[in-house]
């Protein structure tokens, strides 16, 4: 246990390091990068990432993983605006529901969880592999998007709602408070509870863990049932910066919220890492994507660039446990 | 062996139930004609737009419709065609995913003697497809260079947010546009960055280059999803009323946004219309009409503040 703990030390503080360089190189190279403006920028657009990579996370230290998450969030932003817009009519039985703020926000959470159900649930009852899973659910989650918006945005969501992404609170936006409020839970969630140690003793031998009596299964469904619902935040907070639900949003985000897991230390073998590495791993790729544009760098360099840190990040974690 | 005699017993009974459904779907007695749409990507509200219309146009002469998404994926694109062939369409109102990529497939169905028409992009060879009813990006983009030029009085620092890089369309309206703004040398692009046709990615690529650029004047998005995003970031920024806004589509939002005198301009493609005609085409076409023009083209109108009561969204009904 001490040689895991220290080993999360020195990860976190290699992708603090690296998150520091990359800093200091860009606030050189560009006289707008270190400004409040900008750092607010980069923190709210961060936001949308840290909310799906802490689910991310909790998926990947089971030794699982979620390639869902981007179409989810698409599908809980849908489901979100057009339950806000139109509420529920059913002219047959001459009945309208109409939804408050809350309740659209609980609405989308129940989608996102139900979801995340049905991966958990086919995962662990019919052992299929969490890779294949989730990449049937990446799909059918986007038709589930495209039958519900008939492939059209839904625009013009009111101003309350578009508070939670674009409204400002205590001096800071809305969608870092939010992002901030679920990385300081799942923290807590994943190093101060007997749910958390589960989640790492999962990861780190399936088999020990079950031979010690952990409900493997029961973690493993509420593990898909939290990325799902992180998923749908990411999607309230699309949805409420844009006022609009896209359904085409999210696309590929699994890979970025990937990129952030992995850049910030934790092992795709499962067992090991931390939220606060992620959250470092997604501060990193949200700066070097907004570096990129401050610098005016073509876009087709920045994909070549952007992989190229993803590939060195992995390799100095690998040469790092080696030399344990 | 017996196990694996009654495995092969049960696949074969499914797949005889299959072509069973297909046989009494397909040869109903008062066979009607079927039309199928086969459309670049549904990812896009644009593109559902072009589908469905074409769609409910073919219905609406009495034929069968059936929408197949390709997801801009060529190969998949195949698929569609070897199955729309097989399954007995007998016309192929078509949106191609790739000028050069897709040429193969309609000469695959003009080999089955099945006649495609071409709708908003073309495929690049002119004996392939019975018609090619196209939009010309390239002609509209010049069309809102010339406006976008006059606009900022010749001079000022602009941006250009451009879609998939590695997307045809997103090349033939930067390159109308710039055929135009590059002779104006007081005119400089100050950053030309992709967000992908995508809204949210295009309000962070501007969110940023406001930080850098915060004295442009004027910024040209290679979609209309990209310029809501854009005003949205100019917004926040509070620069909304000092820069000019310029799409490309003709889409729901920016109409509206249009008519607000939110956004200056946008280039309108028609959609329906050219829908309408690919589906009334496939009509004359079974009805014996063989002589079509090869290239019908759709001029792409600009919409300002000026005009934008003559236009709703996706052209006119």
């Amino acid at each position: 246990m001490i040689s895991l703990k220290k080993y999360s030390h020195i990860a976190q503080f290699q992708s603090l390091i690296a998150l520091f360089f990359l800093c200091m190189a860009l606030a050189l190279m560009t006289d707008n990068f270190m400004t409040t403006d900008n750092f607010w920028n980069v923190m709210r657009q961060i936001s949308v990432n840290v909310c799906i990579s802490v689910g991310m996370t909790l998926v990947i230290l089971t030794a699982g993983i979620d390639l869902s998450v981007g179409s989810i969030l698409a599908f809980c932003g849908a489901v979100t605006a057009g339950l806000l817009k139109y509420g529920i009519e059913i002219p047959s039985a001459n009945l309208y529901i109409g939804f408050t703020v809350l309740g659209v926000v609980l609405a989308g959470l129940l989608a996102g969880g139900a979801m995340g159900f049905i991966n958990g649930y086919a995962i662990t009852r019919f052992k299929v592999p969490a890779f294949v899973a989730t990449l049937a659910m990446l799909t059918m989650a986007r038709g589930f998007t495209m039958l519900w918006t008939e492939g059209h945005p839904i625009t013009g969501l009111g101003d309350e709602f578009g508070f939670l992404g674009t409204g400002w609170f205590l001096g800071m936006p809305m969608p870092v408070w939010i992002s901030g409020i679920v990385v300081i839970a799942a923290v807590i969630l994943t190093t101060k509870t007997r749910f958390g140690r589960y989640i790492y003793a999962i990861g780190g031998n399936e088999n020990a863990a079950r031979l010690s009596g952990i409900p493997i299964n029961k973690i493993k469904v509420w593990v898909y049932v939290l990325a799902g619902m992180l998923a749908a935040i990411g999607g309230l907070l699309v949805t409420a910066r844009l006022d609009s639900a896209q359904p085409n949003a999210g696309m590929s985000y699994e890979l970025d919220a990937i990129a952030a897991v992995v850049i910030g230390g934790t092992s795709l073998a499962g067992g090991r890492g931390t939220i606060l590495g992620t959250v470092l791993g997604a501060m990193i790729i949200g700066v070097l994507n907004n570096g990129l544009v401050l610098l005016d760098v073509s876009p087709f360099w920045q994909q070549v660039i952007k992989g190229i840190v993803i590939l060195l990040a992995v390799i100095i974690d690998k040469s790092n446990s080696k030399s344990e | 062996m017996q196990l694996f005699t009654i495995r092969l017993l049960y696949v074969l009974i499914a797949v005889a139930t299959l072509a069973g459904c297909g046989e009494q779907k397909g040869k109903s007695p008062d066979q009607s004609q079927k039309v199928a749409v086969i459309i670049s990507t549904l990812n896009n509200p644009w593109f559902v737009v072009l589908a469905e219309t074409a769609a409910n146009r073919a219905r609406e002469l009495g034929y069968e419709a059936t929408i197949f998404d390709s997801q801009n994926n060529t190969a998949l694109e195949t698929d569609h065609f070897e199955n729309a062939i097989a399954s007995g369409f007998d016309a192929v109102l078509f949106n191609p995913t790739d000028a050069d990529g897709s040429i193969a497939n309609v000469r695959m169905a003009k080999k089955a003697g099945i006649p495609v028409f071409c709708m908003d992009r073309e495929v690049n060879a002119t004996d392939a497809a019975t018609s090619q009813i196209l939009s010309d990006s390239y002609a509209g983009c010049v069309a809102i260079g010339k406006y976008f030029v006059e606009k900022l009085h010749k001079q000022g620092k602009y941006v250009e947010i451009l879609g998939l890089v590695g997307d045809n369309n997103t090349w033939s309206r930067s390159k109308g546009f710039h055929s135009v703004v590059d002779h104006y040398p007081d005119l400089k692009m100050a950053a030309q960055q992709s967000a992908d046709f995508d809204r949210n990615k295009a309000m962070e690529v501007m969110e940023s280059i406001l930080q850098v650029h915060p004295d442009i004047k004027g910024v040209f998005c290679g979609n209309d999803g990209m310029a809501m995003g854009a005003y949205q970031a100019l917004v926040a920024a509070g620069k909304a009323e000092k820069v000019m806004v310029f799409g490309f589509d003709g889409a729901g939002d920016v109409i509206t946004s249009i008519q607000q005198k939110k956004i200056l301009a946008t280039g309108m493609q028609f959609p329906k219309l050219m829908a309408k005609t690919a589906a009334n085409y496939a009509h004359a076409y079974f009805h014996g009409k063989r002589d079509f023009a090869q290239k019908v083209p759709v001029t792409v109108e600009m919409v300002n503040q000026e005009n934008v009561h003559e236009y709703v969204a996706y052209g006119s009904e």
